[in-house]
């Protein structure tokens, strides 16, 4: 073997960027040649990006006389080494494939039916749209509404749609992990959800998170799983926390099967257990979170006398040098981080007697019962945590001297819960409690310390009567995920909500996403989409929803086309790609950019100060000699050239056309971790461990006169509660999750080689589950599900599949099916458990975030 | 000279079933045809339930069944280590098939050309990529390799010819690694030279313990595992593939 993979990564390693890239091409330069001579061929590599899930790893497409014949990881790429996933190399038929969106298209026929179409030009179609979309511009509020779903690459050129054409914009987020990344804002700032620092850490709570099918924070699905083999061979251990097995796979140590959607009750207990061991980490919780400070009966934090401003003054503590409570700004003080005060004659507690008080009733015996596990494994984990937390020890790194606790949880999808946002706040404040929290071996969520805007928002949040389509700032759902299903629930039920008719899109654009095959609730989404005039679809598929209620279809290009700039950062070594076309957009496809650019021209939105190219100046920061003209079309070649030029990169778009990625070098320890930082943690201080603005926002939605299913959970400490789908009658007595398959996670394409090893839809139960309902394996079965609020039932009917690996009270189902694509290979393929979920109330969390749990009851069919 | 064998960590196989497409793309197989198959099992009762992956290619076998059996001469032994199939000699015969206990082999019961997933007989897409019997159709299929100078790299040769994993041949003689141990995200697959004992395969047969399938059957495989246990009948085979051939 003259050069394995193994090899050429001990070259490229973390090296620089310059020296890696120069080997790889020296590699790449040599097969070309010997290539060219033995086969008589034109070969080459391009390199490029996947245009499947979020992650974009680097990819170098073989080119044979001008086709491309194969896709292969980009070894240089930190993301993915050299290595691609199923979709990654399956992808390459989708690419080609015949059943593509190969013209624009205009529906010949009525709404609400899978669509019949006429070709049409590009000026044709994208003239119709910009003349419908320029009719609702001019209403303003929510009559233009621009929705997408994964956003590749870097957002700028959505950003520069939106602030061009002034859209009401609507994500696909709250169906994701938004509750989670919610929690994060709010209580540390940063806008992520959970991953670990695989490379020190030594426990693993692997938490819901799907370590071989699902992806993970920050990575659709490829690097934390190497990160996690790496650190299994390191010694780590793991615990997997989820009602499936699958997920845990044989890399956990131990498996914790737990009832769905009571996390929270299970971090609460921990929480309890790590105080009764007394492993806590006093000088994190002092210094660093509110904890210390003040609480009085109203459970408003003491404030400083406001002297003569209007705003109340800055919280108080208890000074233990003084004796007094002070501004916890005050200088020279020791917060007291336990006790009750007496101040200004009323006793008061600090925010930290009181969390010890509301987790005393979390026992590991109260939480095993909600949770359905055993006491002695939440008090196992409980000890585990607290031991390899080694609190009070400290490492040197690049010669910073750190807190080191290597524990850390790996959380992602699974925010998606009723109790989200509470459950996930609750997670953190186990690593909150052990000073985990951005220390070596920790907790960490973002790729570095970086102030979130919802931060600073959420110190108020705003209960207000004005309130828009997704309900912003409303007094249901202050703190808000954007929920689309919710946006469609709304419209169906305006009045409900205080709207009217002004509020309901007049035309929608729907970019790469498609709700009535990805989202639930599958029905309101439906009947939303009937009230709506006019639909333009950009995608290379005819999704299910274009198929109902597109209008026209612009055919997008798939990995064909310039797109960008896209991190390939793994979290320890920083880096940049771009999606760099290995051939020419296929049939009449354009790149997503050119669209944009070809459409704001037709809206006449396109030059100017105000304009398209000026927000795409904006967005890139592209100043002086690298702005693009405001008076010239742009060719996006050129807008990516600027870019590579204004980041100093010689050759400008040759760089990455050479080389596909730009490594920058290892992420420096001031980067990563928060206690390097010159000011640790980026200032980003106090982290909310008491959420006194979430219970300020519970009395103003209730003076407001918001229903209890709004405000209950507003609580300053995350509260347990029965669920809602657990008040549905007895005989639905299975928990319905659902999940993802690595075949096909965020594939959004039919990729025939992938759907060949997963045809048809199935639901996972446990065989002693099955058999006492006379189910055998492999049998057709009625799932029929429940809505406890309102008492509508659904059923789809799917194929049994028995599994040891999941709970007997559990059934599950992935989510890829329910022919979401006009496509010969999904036909047949039976429903999606999206038909069985509900949203709106009950079924969302409290910031509106879509919940994938239900009560159903399996039948034999 | 080398002489290849392949060595599989099941302790760092996610199951992710990447090799099987890698595999499917490079060798252009068709429809049904799994040279790489990725089995996910599950053992034990609920709450005490193992589940675990294992990454089955042809085991290229020393001893294999499969060679003495065909009556042509098509499947035989090469000196790196191979178990190859001459696509020109093969009479179609099945006797490989029968005799290998593995089930790695693969016939072409209908005409490889319209056994590719999709109608590819588009006229658009003929005017971007031309007449390929499959779009994505690897130059390096058609040629003669070894110094046999022999057809045995690639799969959909023909209606009536048997196929099976070649460990990418056609790869190796340009100095690479077979698709699927390239592409393994957590590079749970190594290839090399057995024969070496520096090699990367040899040392980590030294260091760790390891298992080859059906040890018994005496075929002498050159596929090694490490990590996890052989199959045995109280492991269940979950998100099995089941296709119509």
């Amino acid at each position: 073997m003259s050069l394995s993979r193994r090899d050429f990564l001990k070259v490229s390693g973390v090296t620089g960027g310059a020296l890696v890239a120069a080997s790889r091409l020296l590699r790449l330069e040599t097969l070309t040649a010997a290539g060219a001579e033995s086969l008589q061929v034109e070969e080459k590599y391009i390199p490029t990006t996947c245009w499947i899930g979020k992650q974009d790893c680097g990819m170098l497409a073989r080119v044979v006389n001008g086709r491309v014949v194969k896709l292969e990881g980009h070894p240089a790429n930190p993301r993915n080494n050299g290595t691609l996933c199923p979709k990654g190399v399956g992808q390459i038929m989708s690419f080609y494939d015949p059943n593509r969106v190969k013209t624009p298209l205009i529906r010949t026929n009525a709404k609400g039916v899978p669509g019949e179409w006429r070709k049409a030009s590009w000026d044709e179609a994208l003239s119709l749209v910009a003349k419908k979309m320029n009719a609702a511009r001019e209403k303003g509020g929510s009559k233009f509404v621009w929705q997408k779903g994964r956003s590749k690459a870097k957002k700028f050129y959505d950003k520069a749609f939106v602030a061009a054409s002034g859209a009401f914009k609507l994500h696909h987020g709250a169906f994701c992990s938004d509750a989670g990344y919610r929690a994060l804002e709010y209580t540390l700032g940063l806008h992520a959800v959970l991953h670990p620092d695989f490379k020190y850490t030594r426990y693993l709570l692997c938490w819901g998170w799907n370590v071989t099918n699902a992806g993970g924070n920050k990575f659709c699905w490829l690097t934390w799983p190497q990160k996690l083999v790496e650190a299994k061979e390191r010694g780590m251990k793991m615990v997997a926390i989820d009602p499936r097995q699958r997920s845990a796979a044989h890399f956990a140590d131990e498996w914790v099967p737990i009832k769905p959607g009571t996390d929270l009750a299970l971090a609460l207990a921990l929480c309890n257990q790590l105080i009764a061991n007394d492993t806590i980490d006093r000088e994190y919780l002092t210094k660093y979170t509110n904890a210390p400070f003040l609480v009085g009966p109203d459970g408003l934090f003491l404030r400083a006398e406001p002297e003569g401003e209007e705003e109340a003054g800055a919280p108080l503590v208890w000074d233990t040098v003084s004796g007094a409570a002070v501004p916890y700004t005050a200088e020279g003080i020791q917060p007291a981080l336990e006790g009750e005060y007496t101040v200004g004659g009323q006793r008061v507690k600090t925010a930290f007697e009181l969390f010890k008080a509301h987790v005393a009733e979390y026992t590991p015996e109260m939480a095993a019962e909600v949770c359905g596990i055993e006491a002695a494994q939440i008090e196992r984990m409980a000890r585990e945590i607290g031991e390899n937390a080694m609190i009070g020890s400290t490492i040197t790194l690049d010669g910073h001297t750190m807190p080191y606790r290597p524990v850390g949880i790996m959380a992602y999808h699974m925010a998606q819960q009723e109790l989200g946002f509470q459950a996930v706040r609750a997670m953190v404040m186990v690593m909150m409690l052990i000073g985990s929290i951005g220390a070596v071996g920790g907790q960490f969520s973002d790729f570095t310390w970086k102030e979130y805007k919802n931060w600073a928002k959420f110190e108020h949040l705003k209960v207000q009567d004005e309130t828009n389509l997704y309900l912003k700032d409303s007094k249901f759902f202050p703190i808000n995920s954007n929920n689309s299903s919710v946006v469609a629930h709304v419209i169906n039920n305006l009045s409900e909500y205080g709207l009217d008719d002004e509020v309901v899109p007049d035309v929608v654009i729907l970019h790469h996403v498609n709700p009535l095959g990805s989202f639930p609730d599958r029905n309101e989404n439906f009947e939303a989409y009937k009230k709506i005039g006019f639909v333009a679809a950009i995608d290379p598929w005819i999704s299910r929803t274009a198929d109902y209620f597109a209008d026209v279809i612009l055919p997008a290009a798939t990995i064909e086309k310039y797109e960008g700039p896209i991190s390939a950062s793994d979290f320890y070594t920083d880096a940049e790609t771009l999606r760099i076309p290995p051939m020419d957009p296929l049939f009449d496809s354009k790149g997503d950019i050119d669209i944009y650019i070809d459409l704001c021209e037709a809206a006449g939105i396109l030059y100017g100060e105000d304009g398209y190219i000026a927000q795409i100046n904006k967005q890139l920061k592209l100043e002086g000699e690298y702005a693009l003209p405001l008076d010239q079309k742009p060719e996006v070649r050129d807008i990516f050239d600027r870019y590579a030029r204004s980041k100093g990169l010689e050759g400008g778009i040759e760089f990455f056309e050479k080389n596909g990625v730009n490594i920058k070098g290892p992420a420096s320890v001031s980067k990563v971790y928060p206690y390097a930082m010159e000011e640790p943690f980026a200032g980003i201080l106090p982290h909310r461990f008491y959420g006194e603005s979430l219970l300020v926002a519970q009395n103003d939605m209730k003076a407001a006169g918001a229903d209890e299913i709004y405000w209950r959970d507003y609580t300053p400490f995350p509260t347990w509660r029965e669920l809602t789908a657990a008040q549905s009658p007895a005989e639905y007595d299975l928990n319905l999750i659902s999940y993802h398959m690595i075949e096909f996670k965020q594939s959004r394409t039919p990729v025939p080689l992938l759907i060949e090893m997963a045809p048809k839809v199935f639901v996972e139960i446990n065989p002693a589950t099955a058999r006492a309902k006379g189910i055998a394996d492999g049998d057709e079965v009625w799932v029929e599900s429940h809505n406890a609020i309102t008492g509508e039932t659904r059923k789809i009917k799917a194929v049994a599949r028995y599994r040891e690996g999941i709970r007997p009270d559990t059934v599950a189902m992935p989510h890829h099916y329910g022919e979401y694509v006009k496509h010969p290979w999904v036909k047949g393929q039976g429903p999606s458990p999206n038909e069985l979920f509900f949203t709106g109330e009950g079924y969302v969390a409290q910031t509106a975030d879509q919940t994938y749990l239900v009560r159903v009851k399996v039948t034999k069919a | 000279m080398a002489r290849y064998g392949m060595v599989i960590d099941l302790d760092k196989c996610t199951g992710c079933r990447a090799c099987m497409v890698a595999c499917k793309v490079e060798n252009n197989t068709p429809q049904g045809h799994f040279w790489m198959y990725v089995f996910r099992f599950e053992e034990g009762e609920y709450p005490n339930t193992r589940t675990w992956f294992m990454p089955r290619p042809c085991m290229h076998c020393d001893n294999a069944p499969c060679v003495k059996v065909c009556p042509v001469g098509a499947r035989y032994k090469r000196l790196d280590g191979l178990t190859a199939t001459d696509f020109d000699r093969c009479i179609g015969c099945r006797y490989c098939e029968v005799a290998c206990p593995y089930g790695v082999n693969y016939f072409n019961w209908k005409k490889p050309e319209g056994n590719y997933y999709l109608d590819w007989d588009d006229p658009d897409l003929a005017e971007i990529v031309g007449d390929e019997k499959v779009v994505y159709a690897n130059p390096d299929l058609d040629k003669a390799y070894g110094p046999e100078k022999r057809r045995i790299a690639g799969g959909g040769q023909a209606k009536g010819v048997m196929e099976k994993c070649t460990f990418c041949v056609h790869r190796l003689e340009k100095g690479l690694q077979p698709a699927c141990a390239a592409i393994c995200p957590t590079q749970a697959i190594k290839f090399g030279d057995l024969d070496d004992p520096e090699s990367e395969v040899s040392q980590l047969l030294r260091e760790k313990p390891h298992f080859r399938l059906l040890e018994e059957a005496g075929t002498s495989p050159r596929v090694f595992y490490i990590g996890q246990h052989a199959p045995n009948p109280s492991v269940r085979q979950i998100e099995e593939i089941t296709v119509k051939v």
